[in-house]
């Protein structure tokens, strides 16, 4: 009879033997910074909906001191959280090959900012005509 | 005369001729008398130019012969010798103790595996995986040998030599805690050959590639965490292929809504 | 005991291995195949080679310049009719990798494309950067995953062979996970183990490279041919013996010594050239290029280290960072990892070490040893290919070329007969457990297998080196009779069943010290001086020479129980190539033209 005797070593509390896990984890924690944040957006489009007074209402809510706090949260957190899902960029996209040299992560990585860093300033651009 | 040692750890004049002494802390497993791995400490002489397998082979020559595990080549190609050290998976062959001196070095046996002995682990489960993926040519349009060689032009050849250059030293899964929580997850160098051979323009089986990708030991098991391929020895990226091959599954399965014929062409 | 039967046994996972077990699956897919390996296919020595295989490739080559370069790079000891062979299939066999997956590095227009080698007149040598070994074992280990006959015994570790009826019928293998024994049997019996280089200190050979194909055939009364001829490769790592590669020097490294000097043009291989040329330089072959190296040691004009010892400069700075990357890319993470040196900013200081068993298991063209049944291919062979100086790249080729040849034979075997007598079998096989397993469990010894293990290397190193004398060489063969005598003394620390490494490598001791003995004894038997087997002796000097009249012959080392092995001689095959001097640079383009202007 074989004497094998395979031994498994049990994976409880896995995420805290690595830095990197560590990451990984405050990571995927931040999305529920991103949830949150996009239903206090979705509450006001409702109460848009539902007329000026609750319109206002959510407006004067916005304005509380517990809101901007809650607020200066979800931004250090969403920053965050796109600060590490653009690091993901040249993991999950499929390499691009220019010249037969595949371009550098931090290539990737940069373009991939770039473009979001554009794409606020249009907005914010866009925001800033529509209330002059 | 530059002595061989690594520039950011090179220390005093001549570091290869003193000798020190470094711990090292290994954990032991007896399967025929031990019910559970303990560690061990040995107090190792090296020079500047020793390994950490040569750490362990030291070990093994002059304290300890039943001490446990795989190696070969010594030149970080063959793949046997991969071993957590310090909590991270690594190549003990190129892996050097003085990169870790004057603190005690830890070794265990890679994670996510079932150790059989010491820093033995089994790998039954990793050939599985790697036979199940068609890890060969499928060829697209046969050729016979009086033909000579298919041509490959730069790009064809760009677009998967990456993926050609694992050399199953399973660093990959040891670091993938998916793999640790799903055994039966394909995982990450397995995808990477899979992927390596869907890529080759001489290739013509990535549809019959494709039931695996999307099956329930599939790609979806990746919740992208991506330290495969921050420890991968060979820059191979397995979790780029295993993350594009998400993209290529999520293309099929709604092609296949589209064409009779399925997707995946 | 487990019991497996199958048509065709193959020990060894390498590249020979695979291609002889891809022949067999292709050739009859109803024959059963168990394919042994004492470690995971992939993890096989041929992983390491780095240069490339050598096939005549462009249209100003020929297979009879191929054959030329082996032959004289051989020192007229191959076997001519098997070269002519070889040459041929060469191509086809590379072809036919290419078309299995092998990532062969290519032209700008897609084809692929070869570079030059050492000893070899025109470039022709193919190459996946410089990983070629890597690729070739790869790309035949998971095409062998196509073929369900083939059966793997993954970390199988073979103990013995079985005979009877005259013929050679199956293997005996311990599982190494369990510690367990099983009988394999088959009809024909391929060893396909690799090379013997681990009985030397510094060499470029993994830890699993210790000659068991050759032990087991020895003791089954098989010779083992030319076993003096060990090569010694000019530019490897010190202290660790890691190779950097011979396209190091085809890519147009310079090998320079401590003056900066480019000191090959003092040994016939000049005149000086700035760009790689064939046979000239750094191109010349291997053996040529050690002894150069230890005459510079000689005359002091080496670099001393204090740890690493004697060594000459490879330079590779001219080539530049980009194409060092993209030709060279192991060669520079090497250089980089284990030396902390920038290969295109400091030259790399190497020195010789131990390479490559050119002999072996004697066998004929086809394949087969003397004991009927019994193959034999890849560097555990010798079938006559390398003669006493193997060029760089014709090994690899051999593997495929010679793998293709033994499968086809051994399903020609397989087919024609009936089954063995299984009782028999197995009484061979438990004597063999009770005899290996005697081994571990015995008590009471004072040796340590690791040092016997360094005494041998040491001693082997010292009477086996580039260059030989009568004394040293009688001083390794009296060295190696004591080790055998205190083997038996051995003791291990580890008794237990599940994966033994410390059993398992007092049983690759065994093997080691068998052949080391076949070694040590055809050396000081050969009192001339031939490709790499270098005598500084004789009465005035008389070995220093190459002596046709009496040793235009192949050695045959034959087993002698508890003795030291009797040797005897064997003649050459020769066809079309009558012994030359060996000449290389000019002296050799010389040889080349009047050669040619004979033959019109
Ligand atoms: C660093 C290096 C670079 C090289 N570069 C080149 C090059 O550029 N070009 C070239 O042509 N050649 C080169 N060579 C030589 C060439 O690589 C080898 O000769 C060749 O790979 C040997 O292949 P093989 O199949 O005979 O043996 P290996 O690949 O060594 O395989 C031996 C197999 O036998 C198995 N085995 C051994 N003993 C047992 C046992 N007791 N039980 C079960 N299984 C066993 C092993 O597990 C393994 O699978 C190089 C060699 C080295 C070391
Ligand atoms: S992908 Fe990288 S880490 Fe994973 S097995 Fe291959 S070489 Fe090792
Ligand atoms: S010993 Fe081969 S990879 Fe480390």
């Amino acid at each position: 009879m074989s004497k094998r005797r395979p031994y498994v070593r049990p994976m409880g509390g896995w995420w805290k033997k690595n830095p990197f896990y560590v990451e990984y984890m405050v990571h995927e924690s931040t999305a529920l910074f991103v949830a949150a944040y996009a239903i206090t957006l979705l509450v006001g489009l409702v109460r848009l909906g539902q007329g000026e007074a609750a319109w206002n209402g959510w407006l004067e809510a916005m304005k509380s001191p517990l809101s901007i706090v809650a607020h200066l949260a979800f931004l250090v957190a969403i920053a965050y959280h796109a600060f590490t899902w653009f690091k993901l960029f040249p993991l999950t996209m499929p390499p691009i090959i220019v010249n037969g040299k595949k371009l550098e992560p931090e290539v990737v990585v940069g373009s991939g900012w770039t473009a979001a860093v554009l794409a606020a300033l249009a907005l914010l651009g866009i925001v800033w005509r529509i209330a002059a | 005369m530059a002595p061989p040692v690594k520039r950011q750890t090179r220390k005093g004049k001549h570091p290869m001729s003193e000798q020190k002494i470094i711990e090292i802390e290994v954990l032991r497993y007896k399967p025929e008398s031990d019910q559970a791995p303990h560690s061990e400490v040995y107090k190792v002489p090296f020079t500047d130019d020793m390994s950490v397998l040569q750490g362990v082979q030291y070990i093994k020559d002059n304290f300890d012969g039943s001490l446990t595990f795989r190696w070969s080549c010594r030149m970080a190609i063959c793949g046997s010798c991969g071993m957590m050290i310090n909590g991270i998976p690594k190549l003990s062959c190129e892996s050097f103790l003085r990169d870790y001196y004057p603190n005690r070095i830890t070794i265990e046996a890679l994670a996510n595996f079932p150790i059989e002995k010491d820093l033995v682990v089994d790998l039954s489960g990793f050939i599985e995986k790697l036979e199940a993926i068609q890890p060969y040519i499928i060829p697209k349009e046969p050729r016979t040998l009086e033909q000579g060689e298919y041509i490959q032009t730069p790009e064809q050849f760009s677009q998967y030599i990456q993926f050609t250059s694992c050399i199953n030293c399973t660093l990959c899964y040891a670091a993938c805690p998916q793999v640790g929580l799903n055994p039966d997850f394909i995982g990450p160098a397995a995808m990477a050959l899979l992927h390596r051979y869907n890529m080759d323009s001489r290739d013509g089986g990535q549809a019959q590639r494709m039931e695996l990708v999307a099956s329930e030991e599939g790609v979806y098991n990746c919740s992208a965490v991506g330290y495969c391929s921050e420890v991968c020895p060979k820059h191979v990226d397995p979790g780029n292929a295993v993350n594009v091959n998400k993209i290529n599954a999520a293309k099929d399965y709604f092609l296949r809504f589209l064409s009779p014929k399925g997707g995946a062409q | 005991m487990e019991i497996y039967k199958a048509d065709v046994v193959i020990v060894g996972g390498g590249g020979a291995g695979l291609r002889a077990a891809i022949a067999v699956a292709e050739s009859d897919p109803s024959l059963k195949i168990a394919l042994v390996s004492k470690v995971y296919p992939m993890r096989s020595h041929t992983v390491a080679a780095e240069g490339g295989a050598a096939g005549v490739k462009r249209p100003d080559d020929s297979f009879d310049y191929h054959f030329h370069d082996t032959v004289g790079g051989g020192d007229w000891l191959c076997e001519q009719d098997v070269v002519e062979y070889f040459v041929k299939q060469a191509p086809v066999e590379l072809t036919q990798l290419e078309h299995w997956g092998c990532p062969w590095s290519r032209t700008a227009d897609g084809h692929v494309n070869v570079r030059p080698f050492g000893g070899m007149k025109i470039q022709r040598t193919w190459f996946a950067a410089d990983k070629s070994g890597f690729h070739i074992l790869h790309t035949l280990f998971q095409t062998s995953i196509k073929y369900p006959s083939i059966k793997r015994f993954d970390e199988y570790f073979v103990v013995d062979l079985l005979e009877d009826e005259g013929r050679c019928q199956g293997v005996v293998a311990i599982e190494m996970a369990t510690g367990e024994f099983t009988m394999i049997e088959g009809k024909s019996v391929i060893l396909a183990t690799g090379g013997a280089g681990r009985v030397f200190r510094e060499s470029t050979l993994g830890g699993i490279v210790t000659g068991d194909g050759m032990a087991l055939a020895f003791r089954h009364g098989v010779a083992l041919r030319d076993m003096e001829f060990v090569q010694y490769h000019p530019t490897c790592m010190p202290i660790t013996g890691l190779l950097f590669t011979e396209a190091c020097r085809g890519e147009g490294g310079y090998l320079v010594n401590k003056d900066g000097y480019r000191y090959l043009q003092d040994y016939g291989l000049g005149p000086l050239q700035d760009k790689p040329k064939n046979k000239y330089m750094e191109l010349g072959p291997r053996d040529r290029l050690s002894q150069a190296f230890w005459y510079e040691q000689q005359k002091g004009r080496t670099i001393e280290h204090p740890v690493m010892g004697s060594v000459v400069h490879l330079d590779l700075r001219h080539l530049g960072e980009a194409y060092l990357r993209e030709r060279l890319p192991l060669i520079y993470e090497m250089a980089e990892t284990f030396m902390g040196i920038d290969p295109a900013k400091e030259p790399i200081p190497v020195r010789a070490g131990v390479h490559y068993t050119m002999g072996g298991v004697r066998v004929a063209g086809n394949c087969e040893s003397s004991l009927p049944g019994l193959f034999a291919i890849g560097e555990c062979a010798s079938v006559g290919i390398h003669g006493a100086n193997r060029l760089g790249s014709n090994s690899l080729t051999e593997l495929l070329v010679f793998g293709k040849v033994a499968g086809d034979e051994a399903v020609k075997k397989a087919q024609s007969l009936p089954p063995g007598n299984s009782a028999t079998l197995l009484k061979q096989a438990q004597a063999a457990e009770q005899r290996v397993l005697a081994l571990k469990t015995k008590t009471g010894g004072t040796e340590r297998v690791a040092t016997i293990r360094k005494e041998m290397v040491k001693s082997m190193e010292d009477g086996c080196g580039i260059f030989r004398v009568a004394e040293t060489m009688q001083a390794n063969c009296d060295k190696l009779a004591e080790l055998r005598e205190r083997f038996k003394n051995i003791n291990l620390d580890d008794k237990t069943s599940v994966w033994n490494t410390d059993w398992l490598s007092a049983i690759e001791l065994d093997y080691q010290l068998d052949v080391a003995q076949a070694m040590a004894h055809s050396a000081i038997n050969r009192t001339e001086s031939r490709g790499a087997h270098q005598r500084l002796d004789g009465p005035d000097g008389a070995y220093k020479v190459r002596d046709d009249v009496n040793f235009l012959k192949h050695s045959d080392a034959f087993y002698v129980p508890g003795s030291a092995p009797r040797i005897t001689y064997g003649d050459v095959k020769i066809t079309k190539s009558p012994p030359e001097v060996r000449v290389y640079g000019a002296a050799g383009e010389k040889a080349d033209q009047e050669r040619k202007a004979s033959h019109v």
